[in-house]
């Protein structure tokens, strides 16, 4: 069994730094963090000093996504021993106890957490990720609702919530949510199109232009968002195509329409480039454009 | 007219300067140990977190609000500014002003901060006065008045001695206020590497210092937020976007996230 050290030939250190840039970053590979992580606090322990500690979270919570529940075990006891006192460590206990669909103790921990620090808003988030594993979206929603009353700032409980909504094809208020955060993050182009694609959903020539509009602005801060152009594309099209828009409308959304197409085959162009598949990929495109062309009335 | 130039024993400069500005140093860093174990937990009040995120939600709105669709950034302004219901008009906390005197943790806070910082003070001060005296320790490089004499030099009484010469205890207090850069560079590197430190705290998400009174702050808020005008930032952005190609350099590299 060869370890991680040998297959890639990278030292200790490398290994570490590489963890440190996957929880920066926030990355969820969690089946590399195990085996990267696991290497390190087998073999490197002494070496880690107090970067330890961090590790062994890091590690745990992709063991847990890993059901690797001995690693996970492991980790916690080691961090049990060095702060036995500390929420943050409570935490993780109640994960492990989710982990294990043992929802009822998990939720006693946190209640037993928020007892202490009303404050705490780690121990609310993962009462609610308990509900919303459950099934019972409605109740997530509510709670949801009612820690971001208290904690408007908290953007990663926006965006849970735009996702509740839109699987309860509530899109109006998804839309809302996800307004906040293109308010919080004007320059992150996935939220655009993200909200592009609910209004989109939602229907209506009010709602088509705001899409198209918003497919524009994601394209144009990261020209390479294949999804925004296909977006922007169909949401051109469907303008064009409605029958109660004025000529000039109708005009400009064919010209919108047909630059997306133009930049489209330009990409698959590129993409395709010195392969052999190119010349069929790019007529696949070509005809999927035009069978998904919307027929003028 | 300068004072004589003195030379003074460099054995002044070895057992009397040197001695000082390290004991100056280490008193410092074992105040701040001393203040971080002694330092009492702070307390965070959930409705000042609360308060603060509104605060910064609102300033957002502001400044980028810009970016929504008209009809939303108006149902926000609305709902912070309306005259009836809008947050900051409906909103008033209780402001309890906080009295040194009969507030009891913020009396034990001042007792211990005075206890930490000048009490080894008024002690070591007292020690090196005690300790070295009798003699000249340094001079200031700039001159100074008569005045200063019995400020600078305890314990030496020379009439016609320049004021620039200078006891060891105004060496120490010297020392005291000079080192304070050295402390930042010193233990503000030490506590931004220790994690495990912040293992122990609590996040409890981006909470500001709040102003003593959240009212003043509502009211200026609204005050600033009363002004601001929508200009849709994406009123010609497909025109701009139509107008050239894409660049799509880069649209091949996958990133391999086990490559090392």
């Amino acid at each position: 069994m060869s370890s991680i050290s040998e297959l890639y030939d990278v030292t200790w250190e490398e290994m570490r730094d590489k963890l440190r840039k996957w929880r920066e970053e926030s990355y969820r590979n969690s089946e590399q963090i195990v085996d990267v992580g696991e290497e390190l606090i087998n073999e490197h322990a002494s070496k880690l000093g107090d970067d330890i500690w961090i590790i062994y979270e890091q590690v745990m919570i992709a063991a847990l996504d890993c059901s690797r529940d001995d690693l996970a075990w492991s980790c916690l006891q080691e961090l049990k021993r060095q702060f036995p006192d500390s929420h943050r460590v409570k935490r993780l206990a109640g994960m492990r106890l989710e982990a294990l669909e043992r929802y009822e103790d998990a939720n006693k921990l946190y209640d037993s957490i928020l007892q202490d620090d009303p404050t705490n808003t780690a121990a609310r988030k993962r009462k609610i990720s308990i509900l919303r594993a459950q099934g019972k979206s409605s109740e997530a929603i509510r709670e949801l609702n009612e820690y971001l009353e208290q904690f408007v700032g908290d953007q990663e409980a926006w965006h849970e919530l735009s996702e509740l909504y839109i699987n309860e094809h509530d899109y109006a208020k998804a839309a809302f949510c996800l307004e906040e955060l293109m308010m919080t993050n004007p320059h992150n182009h996935l939220y655009c199109e993200q909200y592009a694609e609910v209004k989109y959903t939602q229907g209506g020539l009010e709602n088509l232009e705001l899409a198209r509009k918003y497919f524009a602005q994601a394209l144009k801060l990261n020209n390479r968002n294949m999804r925004a152009l296909f977006g922007l594309y169909m949401s051109a099209s469907h303008i064009a195509a409605s029958p109660k828009v004025s000529a000039k409308v109708k005009k400009d959304n064919v010209k919108y329409a047909a630059w997306a197409t133009s930049q489209i085959s330009r990409a698959y162009q590129i993409a395709g480039r010195g392969k052999k598949e190119n010349k069929c990929s790019v007529k696949a495109v070509e005809e999927m454009l035009e069978s998904m062309q919307i027929t003028m009335s | 007219m300068s004072g004589p130039e003195l030379l003074l024993d460099s054995s002044i400069r070895l057992w009397v300067v040197l001695p000082i500005v390290f004991i100056t140093f280490f008193v410092g860093v074992l105040r701040h140990y001393v203040t971080q174990l002694i330092q009492s937990e702070k307390k965070v009040d959930l409705q000042q977190v609360s308060d603060s995120q509104v605060l910064l939600r609102s300033r957002i709105l502001r400044e980028n609000g810009k970016y929504l669709p008209k009809q939303s950034f108006a149902m926000r302004k609305h709902y912070f500014n309306n005259a009836e219901t809008g947050f900051f008009k409906k909103v008033k906390r209780k402001v309890v002003p906080k009295n040194p005197m009969t507030d009891t943790s913020m009396l034990t806070d001042m007792m211990k901060g005075n206890l930490t910082n000048v009490l080894p003070m008024i002690l070591i001060g007292g020690w090196i006065n005690w300790a070295f005296s009798g003699f000249v320790t340094t001079k200031v490089p700039f001159p100074l008045t008569l005045r200063f004499k019995p400020m600078l030099q305890r314990g030496i009484d020379l009439l016609s001695l320049d004021a620039s010469w200078v006891s060891s205890a105004s060496w120490y207090f010297l020392n005291v206020f000079g080192l304070r850069s050295m402390y930042t560079l010193i233990l503000g590197q030490d506590n931004a590497a220790d994690q495990s430190r912040i293992m122990q705290e609590q996040m409890t998400g981006a909470a500001m210092a709040m102003p003593p009174d959240p009212n003043k702050a509502f009211k200026s808020e609204w005050e600033a937020l009363e002004i601001v005008e929508h200009k849709w930032a994406l009123e010609n952005v497909e025109e701009e976007l139509v107008s050239r190609d894409l660049n799509f350099t880069g649209l091949l590299s996958r990133q391999d996230r086990m490559v090392f």
